[in-house]
């Protein structure tokens, strides 16, 4: 095909000054963009900007109230989403459409005309042989027979993605797809994506790791509360500077970019020594936390970072090893005294493990304070005006934009949920707090706030331990980062060392760290 | 015009079980005046209702927090049973209150053990209590013989289903009583509190420092205790302790009450409030339809259409919101 019939060929996916409207609000408001065969478009924007109600209109979930969609240049109206489906569009979803307890064939097979034999029975063995084609084309060594649930986030990832290119669809959405995923599985998965958009297929790429954007993506558009106000045809205008202004709206640039500055302070007194704690997937860690620090735990997804924090929070027993908590050797049994000794986990997956999506902002964040506001220690009954002005006061500090505290949780963009799971531990005087990626799926306005809270309570005196799958994050936040790999400290990186390449590069055990990404 | 139509949705989700309670009201008051809205039949109803409430909200405790406790009807039956054999027993001098005591003090213990073996071993909590129930039927079967008591229940306690006070059916308070302090349980204390963290996300309770494993010991054994209550408010209304098949009728009802109740006023969480409003609606269509002389048969339909369009009522909120 040459560069000429390319430019004349109908774009896959073209949205004409789309209108959505929700119950009070615009969600969409004259958007248009356009997918050429061979494009990653990325569709950027912070939480509630817009973009899961364009790609669920896209996808046929919802219908526009007003624009055009043309696929291959003829108009279509998707009333559901197998609609969408057989118009070539497939969508993998962040937290991926697999069945957990079904095995990786059938879920390739999921949804797709089986094959068959005599006209009503499953032809297994061609299933297998499909799946296995596809999982070797997609540089996968999953056998097909494995269920689900027992693959890695990473695996089951891929094979969602696989499941995507699996139907032909022309058009790929990915949502979030590498919030699971490895580095190395990060590049493979792009050199997938590229080598699929040259053989003509085109791509929607939604993802807050910019950095990954500014890797793969060849044209972008930014949305803003709902309309489009940046985008971008060519690889060459894609410029990080321009994309998170057009994101964050100009006045907020800055902040949003520029590091969290503080005094670092790494001489406190240590609140949390740690030695020698090991389980199955943690080797002998040592450390010492002080006040006033944020100190850093890097690692590769499995390398024992996430999993230390959950032994000094009593979520699981540690096999060896101390723990010092204010220099009382504390062994806990459970997160309830753990959180007794002034310690605060915010985990990793906020829906699963932190918000109570069906309460009131109220209730998820007084939740371990109550006992704090209890009219006697008989009746225990709660004390509602001590509550909300409790709830009101850190719910005013972080900023955490709702309705009000009566709002429910669920109504709250990711951004301000997790605002509030933080704000859940400011009221209980918590010392040290556990961090394990606070700002996963957090919008970039969202994140400097975050950041900025960090900041403002090490300064107060508080420790906090941070972990994320973000590398870049360490840089900005820490004062100290120790970088975990296979279970043990690989390496403790000072202020002015704590560079993402030295980060990975310990990560990943090269031998000269200094240019390792 | 969205607008509109939105707070209509949210309106009938919130208050279509009470307007529709208020309906049936007025719908069997029309029919029948002379014998539906007089004071003797409101008081039987609430009577018949009391001790359906009375189960009701100690099984309205367990789904706060997310267990399903199916070993009510069979603790109805063993509080029922063995109260009155105990009496019975005692001769002529019966503790009354000491022996009513003891018996929920041991439903309260196998409702404990319940939760011991749900938190501690693992087990669903639907499967073991349908377990335990199995048991305790059986234990109540073999006890007693399969022989009902009949006489010689003593006064005191029989007064407790079949007396009034100041005008007021005693099961009429007891169930007001157990409602209320259960009521400030859920609403008003850090208990009640936690019970409703961790029926919304146990995981995230555990992590703010709840112990969520007992928890579940004392939401079933509020539950047991509960039930057993009804059970002997039912045998004292009756006069007898009948060994089976007396908390099989309550039951369903239960469930369909708290259900219909978590459709009430905060749509998808259950509360002792909704319950109440439940257990009032089941008691009125059942009154109503026999008042109006409609084969039983009809009830069981009537009753099962309800608690359907009440969760199809429920879902609607939660299908908008997404």
């Amino acid at each position: 095909m040459t560069a000429d019939s390319c430019e004349a060929a109908a774009p896959i996916l073209e949205v004409r000054g789309v209108v959505k409207d929700f119950p009070g609000q615009r969600a969409l408001d004259d958007v248009s963009l356009t997918v050429r065969a061979g494009d990653i478009h990325a569709l950027l924007g912070e939480n509630g900007a817009g973009k899961s109600t364009l790609i669920k209109i896209v996808t046929g979930v919802y219908r526009a109230d007003g624009g055009e969609i043309l696929v291959g240049g003829r108009p279509v109206q998707f009333t559901r989403p197998h609609d969408a489906q057989t118009a070539g569009i497939a969508v993998v979803h962040q937290h991926g459409n697999l069945v957990p307890n079904l095995s990786v064939q059938e879920n390739l097979a999921l949804g797709e005309a089986l094959p068959r034999r005599l006209g009503a029975f499953v032809d297994w063995p061609e299933v297998r042989r499909r799946a296995a084609d596809l999982l070797s084309r997609m540089g996968l060594s999953i056998p097909g027979g494995a269920l689900v649930s027992s693959l890695r986030p990473d695996e089951a990832a891929m094979v969602s993605i696989a499941k995507a290119i699996a139907t032909d669809a022309r058009l790929i959405i990915l949502d979030e797809p590498t919030t699971a995923l490895l580095p190395r599985e990060v590049e493979l998965l792009f050199g997938h994506m590229r080598r699929l958009a040259g053989e003509g297929h085109g791509f929607l790429y939604v993802s807050h790791r910019l950095s990954e954007i500014f890797d793969v993506a060849t044209s972008a558009t930014v949305l803003r509360d709902g309309r489009k106000v940046w985008s971008v045809g060519r690889r060459e205008d894609l410029r990080r500077e321009a994309v998170v202004a057009a994101i964050v709206g100009r006045e907020k640039s800055l902040a949003a970019e520029a590091p969290v500055s503080r005094m670092p302070r790494s001489e406190g007194p240590p609140v949390l020594e740690v030695r020698g704690l090991s389980s199955a997937r943690v080797h002998g860690a040592s450390f010492t936390l002080r006040t006033g620090e944020i100190l850093g735990l890097a690692g590769l997804p499995g390398s024992g970072a996430e999993e230390t924090l959950d032994l000094l929070f009593g979520r699981q027993a540690p096999e060896a090893g101390e723990i010092l908590v204010g220099g009382r050797s504390r062994r806990f049994a459970s997160p309830r005294e753990a959180v007794a000794a002034g310690l605060a986990l915010v985990p990793k997956d906020r829906l699963a493990e932190a918000a109570l999506g069906g309460f009131s902002v109220r209730e998820n964040v007084s939740l371990p304070s109550l006992g704090r506001l209890l009219t006697d220690p008989l009746t225990r009954f709660v004390r509602r005006g001590a509550e909300r002005e409790l709830v009101s006061g850190v719910v005013r500090r972080l900023n955490v934009r709702a309705t009000g505290i009566e709002a429910r949780m669920d109504s709250l963009s990711g951004g301000n949920q997790q605002k509030a799971v933080l704000a859940r531990w400011l009221g209980t005087g918590a010392r040290v707090y556990l961090l394990n990626s606070p700002t996963a799926a957090v919008d970039v306005g969202a994140k400097a706030e975050i950041y900025r809270l960090l900041a403002q309570l090490a300064e107060e005196g508080a420790a906090v331990l941070f972990t994320s799958t973000e590398v870049e994050e360490f840089p900005r936040l820490c004062d100290r980062v120790l970088v975990f790999r296979s279970g043990a400290i690989a390496g403790e990186l000072g202020c002015p060392d704590i560079t993402e390449a030295r980060i990975l590069g310990l990560a990943v055990g090269l031998a000269d760290s200094g240019r390792a990404a | 015009m969205a607008n509109d139509r939105f707070d209509l949705v949210n309106w009938f989700a919130r208050y279509g079980t009470i307007l529709f309670l208020l309906l049936l009201v007025a719908g069997f008051s029309w029919a029948r005046p002379d014998v539906f809205p007089t004071k003797l039949n409101l008081l039987n109803v609430l009577n018949q209702a009391s001790i359906l409430l009375i189960i009701a909200s100690g099984l309205t405790v367990c789904l706060v927090m997310g267990l399903f406790d199916l070993s009510i009807a069979a603790m109805a039956t063993l509080g029922g049973y063995v109260v009155c054999k105990l009496l019975v027993d005692q001769g002529d001098d019966p503790h009354v209150w000491l022996t009513v005591a003891g018996v929920l003090l041991l439903s309260g213990v196998v409702g404990v053990l319940n939760g011991a073996l749900v938190s501690y071993l693992g087990v669903s909590a639907f499967i073991e209590t349908l377990a335990m129930g199995s048991i305790i039927t059986g234990a109540i079967l073999g006890y007693s013989e399969s022989r009902t008591v009949l006489g010689g229940i003593p006064e005191a306690f029989l007064s407790l289903g079949q007396e009034a006070t100041l005008g007021i059916p005693n099961p009429v308070i007891v169930m007001g009583g157990v409602a209320l302090l259960l009521w400030l349980l859920l609403e008003h204390t850090q208990a009640g509190r936690n019970l409703y963290a961790i029926g919304g996300n146990s995981e995230a309770a555990r992590l703010s420092g709840i112990a969520i494993k007992r928890y579940a010991l004392v939401a079933l054994g509020i539950s047991a205790a509960c039930a057993a209550l009804g059970g002997m408010v039912a045998a004292a209304n009756l006069g007898a302790g009948r060994p089976q098949g007396v908390g099989d009728t309550y039951l369903l009802n239960a469930f369909a009450a708290v259900f219909i109740g978590a459709s009430t006023l905060r749509p998808g969480q259950f509360h002792i409030l909704g319950t109440l409003v439940g257990v009032l609606l089941i008691g009125v269509i059942s009154n109503g339809l026999s008042i109006l002389g409609v084969q039983t048969f009809w009830q069981y339909i009537v009753q099962g259409v309800l608690l359907i369009a009440a969760m199809f009522g429920a879902g609607m909120v939660t299908l908008r919101r997404r």
